[in-house]
């Protein structure tokens, strides 16, 4: 029998608002499945009654990218991770663990007809294009793996080092790195990857139909669709809603 | 130099009066002309248009014909295609709509601070405006009658 812990993480910090989206996710996703367990990492100064959907909390600072923090604080065996702005639409968020397989790490594809909805997607290195294309929306991850927590806590490191301008690597174009990628965690991801030699074993998939699992409210623009014609399972709003104003 | 005429020619309206063709000639070797035609039947003095019936004699009118219902079936299927990504795009629009309205209902306090679940969950996988505010209302008239039994 497998004991493994499974968890969900949801991370809200530096404006009230992701508070609210990510309890009301937190809501959403109990709405399908009432026993998730759910680890909402936030700010001492949101926490309200809302927070009592979570089963557990974790204080975090207020910090841009608490998220990649966070991550690495997951109490569970097998994490999933998920932006604060989704919704939960399906009931089959339940079987989200099946995703895992014998992978340590599991994504929603950055694919060629998705890339009109992501900041960039393509960037020079080493005089060469390459791409991201693991989008760290939604990550389902073997926490039980040190080295997976170990890769958490570097993307987070990395990322404060990168963004603070302590971190430039070589060959990257200079005014693409200050104009795109330095803000990036997404670019931290990609390093990570395929950059650093002790992460080089880590399995790394995508989920199956994998559109499903991190919808963005954009997709139906263009009419994107699952491949199973399933309807989406999560859906984010991240380029819709008005993150720093009010909502009421 | 002979003029040949491509077997995607169409009938640009149901009477046949017009057709659309595509004529190529080989003008040097490895050269050759492509040229897009739209002919009336007629002249516009009411001669028969000689260019017109050469190429509906090149052809045969099976084949135009069969060419025609080919095209008018595409560009139904695109039309088709292209109104359900508009529709698609007006519920995307109206999904995002309704979500940020379902959080600012969300921040009525009573709803806030109502620990009946079912009506909560019922109010967020709300379809519609109206659905929301029928479930917001059950909530804080729920809500109020607590209050009154207080």
């Amino acid at each position: 029998m497998n004991t493994s812990s499974k968890g969900f993480v949801i991370v809200a910090s530096k404006n009230s608002n992701f508070y609210i989206y990510a309890t009301n996710l937190a809501e959403s996703i109990k709405d399908f499945y009432p026993e998730a367990q759910i680890t909402l990492v936030t700010e001492e100064r949101f926490i309200d009654e809302r927070a009592d959907v979570a089963d557990n909390i974790i204080h975090c600072d207020n910090h841009y990218r608490a998220k990649l923090w966070g991550m690495a604080q997951t109490p569970y065996d097998i994490t999933m991770y998920l932006d604060a702005d989704m919704d939960c639409e399906h009931e089959d968020i339940m079987n989200v663990w099946d995703n895992l397989k014998d992978y340590d790490m599991v994504f929603h594809e950055l694919t060629k007809e998705r890339e009109k909805f992501y900041a960039i997607r393509e960037f020079s290195y080493n005089g060469n294009m390459e791409k991201y294309t693991l989008c760290g929306g939604v990550c389902l991850y073997r926490s039980s793996n040190p080295l997976v927590r170990e890769f958490m806590e570097d993307w987070f490191e990395l990322f404060n080092k990168q963004y603070n301008g302590l971190w430039t690597p070589d060959g990257f174009n200079d005014e693409q790195w200050r104009q795109d990628l330095a803000k990036f965690d997404q670019t931290t991801l990609w390093w990570l990857v395929n950059k650093v030699d002790k992460y080089k074993d880590l399995k790394i998939g995508f989920f199956h139909d994998d559109i499903r699992w991190n919808y963005f409210t954009q997709y139906g623009y263009e009419g994107l669709h699952s491949i199973e014609g399933k309807p989406p399972v999560l859906r984010h709003y991240s380029g819709s809603l008005k993150k720093d104003t009010l909502i009421v | 130099m002979q003029r040949i005429w491509l077997n995607n020619a169409f009938w640009e309206t149901p009477k046949r009066q017009m057709l659309n063709a595509i004529s190529e000639e080989t003008e040097q070797p490895n050269k050759v002309k492509r040229e897009v035609h739209k002919l009336n039947k007629y002249n516009d003095d009411g001669t028969p248009n000689e260019l017109f019936n050469e190429a509906v004699e090149f052809l045969g009118e099976e084949v135009i014909n069969a060419a025609t219902k080919k095209r008018l079936e595409k560009k139904q299927a695109e039309a088709e295609i292209e109104k359900e990504k508009k529709l698609e795009k007006e519920r995307s629009k109206k999904l995002e709509k309704l979500f940020e309205y379902k959080l600012e209902t969300f921040e009525i306090d009573e709803i806030k601070n109502s620990k009946n679940r079912l009506l909560k969950s019922k109010l967020r996988r709300s379809k519609s405006i109206p659905e929301v505010n029928l479930y917001a209302m059950m909530i804080v008239k729920e809500s109020l009658e607590d209050e009154h039994i207080k």
